[in-house]
C-alpha cells in the first residue's frame, strides 16, 4: 500500500515537473521597468509564424518548437527588481530534467544557460537568465532542439540585428 | 413604278394576321415576369458574397496574425541570439582572466 502511494506520488511529481513554467509568476519582475519586451509564442502561434518564414534553417528549427517566451526588462536605476522575483523560474529549472551548462557570476551580473537534455540526445528546451543591475532578460524555449540549432540561433540565420530598448550595451554586433 | 408608288405599297394598311393580338398579349404576360429576374440575380449575388466575404476576411485576418507572429518570433530569436552571444562573451572574459 505504502509502495503504491510512493509510486503515485513519484508519478504526480514527474507529471508536475513536465508541466510548462507559468510565466505569470514573473509578472512582478517587470513592474518597475522603463522598457520591456514581452513575447509569448505558443505552439500554434509558432506554426502559424513558421508558415511566413523564408529562411529554411529557421523554419526547420521553429517547426519543432512548442513555445518561445521572452521577458526582457530595463530599469531606470539599480534595485528596481529583486533577485527573488526570479526565484520561481530558478526553482522550476532546478528540477532534474534541466541542467545548468553556463553559470557566470561577475560583480552584479549573472548569466545562466540551462538545457533540458532528452534521452534521444536532443534537447527538450533552452533557458537563459541574464541579470544585471539595470536589466534582466529571460529566454525560455520549449520543444525539440539539437545542439547545432543553438549554434545556429547564436549565429545570424538571416535574423536582422535588433535595437533592443537598451542603452546600447545589447547589440548583436558586440563581440 | 415611281418611288412614291413603292412607298405607298410598302406602307399600305394591312389587317393583322390571325392570332396576332393573342400573341402580343402572351408576350406581355412574359415580360411582366422578367422584372423578377434581376431580383433573383441580386439575391444570388448577395448569398454568394455572404459566403465568400467572411472566408476572405478570415483568410486576411489569419495572414495578418501570421505576419505578426513571424515578426514577434524574429524579435524573440534576435533576443535569444544576443543573450547567447553575451553569455559566450562573458565566458571568454572569465576564462581569459583565469588564464
Amino acid at each position: 500500500m505504502t509502495k503504491t502511494l510512493w509510486i503515485l506520488l513519484a508519478g504526480a511529481m514527474a507529471a508536475f515537473a513536465q508541466q510548462g513554467f507559468d510565466f505569470k509568476s514573473l509578472d512582478k519582475l517587470g513592474a518597475n521597468a522603463t522598457e520591456s519586451a514581452n513575447i509569448t509564442l505558443d505552439g500554434n502561434t509558432l506554426k502559424l509564424a513558421a508558415a511566413f518564414l523564408s529562411d529554411k534553417d529557421v523554419k526547420d528549427i521553429v517547426t519543432k518548437l512548442k513555445g518561445v517566451y521572452i521577458r526582457s526588462f530595463e530599469f531606470a536605476k539599480p534595485g528596481q527588481y529583486k533577485e527573488s522575483d526570479l526565484a520561481p523560474l530558478r526553482a522550476y529549472l532546478k528540477s532534474p530534467q534541466w541542467m545548468k551548462i553556463v553559470d557566470v557570476k561577475e560583480a552584479e551580473e549573472t548569466s545562466e544557460i540551462w538545457l533540458r537534455p532528452l534521452a534521444t540526445g536532443e534537447l527538450g528546451g533552452l533557458a537563459i537568465i541574464s541579470a544585471e543591475t539595470k536589466e534582466v532578460s529571460i529566454v525560455f524555449i520549449e520543444g525539440t532542439l539539437r545542439m547545432s540549432d543553438i549554434g545556429k540561433l547564436s549565429g545570424n540565420l538571416g535574423i536582422p540585428d535588433i535595437d533592443l530598448p537598451k542603452d546600447g550595451k545589447k547589440s548583436g554586433k558586440k563581440e | 413604278m415611281s418611288i412614291e408608288d413603292d412607298l405607298r405599297s410598302a406602307l399600305r394598311r394591312e389587317p393583322a394576321p390571325g392570332g396576332f393580338g393573342a400573341r402580343v398579349l402572351a408576350k406581355t404576360v412574359k415580360t411582366e415576369a422578367t422584372p423578377r429576374r434581376p431580383l433573383v440575380f441580386a439575391l444570388a449575388a448577395a448569398l454568394a458574397a455572404a459566403a465568400v466575404i467572411p472566408t476572405g476576411v478570415y483568410e486576411y485576418r489569419e495572414r495578418q496574425r501570421g505576419i505578426e507572429a513571424r515578426d514577434q518570433l524574429v524579435q524573440a530569436l534576435a533576443i535569444t541570439r544576443v543573450q547567447l552571444q553575451q553569455a559566450r562573451g562573458k565566458i571568454r572574459q572569465v576564462t581569459k582572466r583565469r588564464l
